[in-house]
């Protein structure tokens, strides 16, 4: 696998009056976790939405390289996985129906998410607007990870999780960075990560 | 240099007005008088359609640079665009109901002019339905565009749908040879006075909006 | 733009049949889920139908005209397509942001095939609701239509105007808020010369008189393939940040 890397500089974002990043720099390189903490509201989920290409900086830069090759924003946005407590697939459809649909758009197999639900438990012949937060939780990661992304960004990834849930999606990171995989985490639960190479403080 | 070009189009306009009403004679087949309210409704009806231009030409370049002045810029061409627009339907239906007996008569120029300004208001209307900037500069530029692409396509319709009032051989906006030379010299001129107006107005109005967005952004 | 190949299965498809599976896609799954809750349909015809039943209880027992009729009727015709594609096409893209399968759809569908895909949809809605309007229209208000081919031909390219148009639109206003009289005052301008166009042409279709010399039908067509090219330049645009 190539060598991927993210890198961003002095990434500024306002919301009207409100400044929520100010300057925010860090790097994540294979085998690395970046490690995103603060308090609420101090910017945790901004960063990671512009990280994915969802919100454009003010000011400041992001670069993303996959081997030699530097990607701009609209080729990242479909390359990394992305996991964050708003993230919503189709209600009308099952579980199995949203994960068809979407690696169709990746152009990809269903195999991998397929492979993450059974891991994690999650029974794929139901409505998708019929399930449990838990389970909500354990689609958006089968839905993350199927195209087998290099980068994670993971926004509050053990929200709503049981403990084997937690326990499944932990293995499943873990095994995403021992493979060599980047991942930027923002608000994990317990902070017992392996990998973590940096962390990002956004708290005043 | 600024306060010079501004006194410079003063005495401009201020001769345009001059020759309006004495210099050029009087055009001929329009009741007595009327046809002066020509030297200020064509050139202010032609400065709105350029508002539109520009702010079409600033939100390709914001699309391309990203440089939020350039959005500012567009919006205050379209709010300039507004103004100049109403303004000159308003002296528009003034002179129809002299010309011809009723402020507005269905005729393509006037529908064309107030389909623009329908343009216009709905573009505003974006602006303000969206209140994150960057988000409000691409969609509106987008909408701009569009607007663009699709207003050609009015003004090849509508002379066919009516009858057109609009004088076509003796007063002609394209200035027909048939014209009076002294009338067309004013049309001109005032058409150069109104658009330079413009663009002098746009630049005041985007210097102060430049100036509000700076001291809010320090007031917090 | 390097675009996601899967390090799993290769899967031998070209580019373009490729970016085809994800308009086809997209289609399907809008489909899909309007089966399931039929809310642009019942929307569609619902307004459809009101708008019918009104017109046809205020003109008919009045009993205009023939001469009057048909200049009115085919004004009336487009403005209830316009006014049922407003209350029921915007719903394809404020849905996806309200109820937050945006993101989703950002992170992993190519823009033009999303908006290819969007576009199919919406004008099969349209398809199927003039299908429904025009023959109870005709029947309703004993409308005489002399050219049935040219009749067929206008809603054919003046429905597709209105899809091409309104779902660039509601592209646009789904980012928004008042999203619902939003919609209306950003579209009228911009479709307001294809209705001047279906309306011209259903005019003559009808046996009004034909006094454009034909010239309409090709502006008609031209307008279609503006707007189209506009829609895909303009959406990625209006799509992504």
């Amino acid at each position: 696998m190539p060598s991927t890397t993210l890198r961003f500089k002095n990434l500024r974002r306002r919301f009207g009056r409100l400044s929520v990043l100010e300057g925010v720099s860090g790097s994540v390189a294979p085998w690395e976790a970046l490690l995103v903490t603060g308090p609420n509201g101090s910017g945790k989920s901004t960063l990671l939405r512009c990280l994915a290409g969802l919100l454009s900086p003010d000011k400041g830069t992001i670069e993303y390289r996959e081997g030699d090759e530097v990607l701009d924003t609209a080729g990242r946005r479909l390359r990394l996985g992305y996991v964050a407590p708003d993230l919503a697939l189709y209600s009308e459809l099952t579980v199995a129906e949203n994960l068809l649909f979407f690696a169709r758009l990746r152009r990809t197999g269903p195999e991998r998410g397929f492979e993450v639900l059974d891991r994690l438990g999650l029974p794929t012949d139901r409505m998708a607007g019929a399930l449990s937060s838990g389970m909500r939780q354990r689609l958006r990661w089968a839905w993350a990870l199927l195209h087998r992304p290099r980068l994670l960004l993971l926004d509050e990834p053990f929200q709503n999780l049981d403990a084997a849930g937690e326990q499944g999606t932990r293995e499943l990171l873990r095994e995403h960075l021992e493979g060599g995989g980047l991942a930027v985490v923002a608000n994990p639960s317990h902070l017992e990560i392996d990998h973590v190479a940096g962390h990002l403080d956004l708290g005043r | 240099m600024k306060t010079l070009f501004a006194w410079l189009l003063w005495l401009w306009i201020s001769l345009v007005i001059v020759g309006a009403f004495y210099y050029a004679p009087q055009a001929e087949g329009f009741q007595d008088g009327s046809d002066r309210i020509l030297f200020f409704h064509v050139p202010m009806a032609w400065a709105s359609f350029a508002g539109f231009i520009a702010a079409a030409v600033w939100s390709v370049r914001y699309l391309m640079t990203r440089d939020l002045r350039h959005d500012r810029s567009a919006h205050v061409a379209i709010q300039l665009g507004l103004l100049f627009g109403v303004l000159a339907t308003i002296s528009g239906a003034i002179w129809a109901r002299i010309e011809w007996g009723a402020y507005w008569n269905w005729d393509p120029r006037q529908t064309s002019i107030l389909i623009s300004l329908l343009f216009y208001g709905a573009y505003l209307a974006l602006r303000g339905a969206v209140e994150d900037p960057e988000k409000r500069a691409r969609l509106a530029a987008s909408y701009a565009i569009l607007g663009l692409v699709v207003t050609p396509f009015l003004y090849w319709i509508m002379p066919r749908l009516t009858f057109s009032l609009h004088p076509e051989p003796v007063v002609n906006a394209e200035g027909k040879p048939k014209m009076q030379s002294e009338i067309l010299q004013v049309l001109l001129a005032s058409g150069v006075g109104f658009t330079a107006l413009f663009f002098w107005l746009h630049s005041v109005h985007t210097r102060i909006q430049a100036l509000a967005e700076r001291k809010s952004a320090e007031m917090e | 733009m390097l675009r996601a190949t899967s390090t799993s299965d290769a899967r031998p498809l070209s580019p373009a049949s490729a970016w085809a599976a994800e308009v086809a896609a997209v289609f399907v799954k809008d489909w899909r889920c309007e089966f399931r809750t039929r809310y642009a349909l019942n929307t569609l015809a619902l307004f459809a139908f009101t708008t019918l039943v009104v017109v046809s209880i205020s003109l008919g027992p009045i009993g205009i005209d023939r001469a009057r009729g048909s200049k009115v009727l085919p004004v009336l015709l487009w403005v209830i397509l316009l006014f049922s594609v407003a209350a029921g096409l915007p719903r394809a893209f404020v849905q996806e942001e309200e109820s937050q399968t945006a993101t989703a759809l950002r992170l992993s569908a190519t823009p033009s095939a999303l908006f290819c895909g969007k576009l199919l949809y919406c004008l099969t809605l349209v398809g199927a609701l003039e299908l429904l309007v025009t023959p109870v229209f005709v029947t309703l208000m004993s409308l005489k239509v002399e050219s049935p081919g040219l009749l067929a031909v206008t809603l054919a390219a003046g429905g597709y105007g209105l899809a091409v148009g309104s779902t660039l639109v509601a592209a646009i206003i789904a980012q928004a808020r008042t999203k619902g009289t939003l919609f209306s005052v950003l579209a009228f301008p911009i479709l307001l010369p294809l209705l001047l166009l279906a309306v011209e042409l259903t005019f003559s279709a009808v046996g009004g008189g034909g006094g454009s010399g034909g010239v309409a039908l090709p502006q008609l067509l031209l307008y279609d393939a503006s707007i189209t090219v506009a829609g895909l330049m303009l959406f990625p645009v209006v799509w992504n940040p």
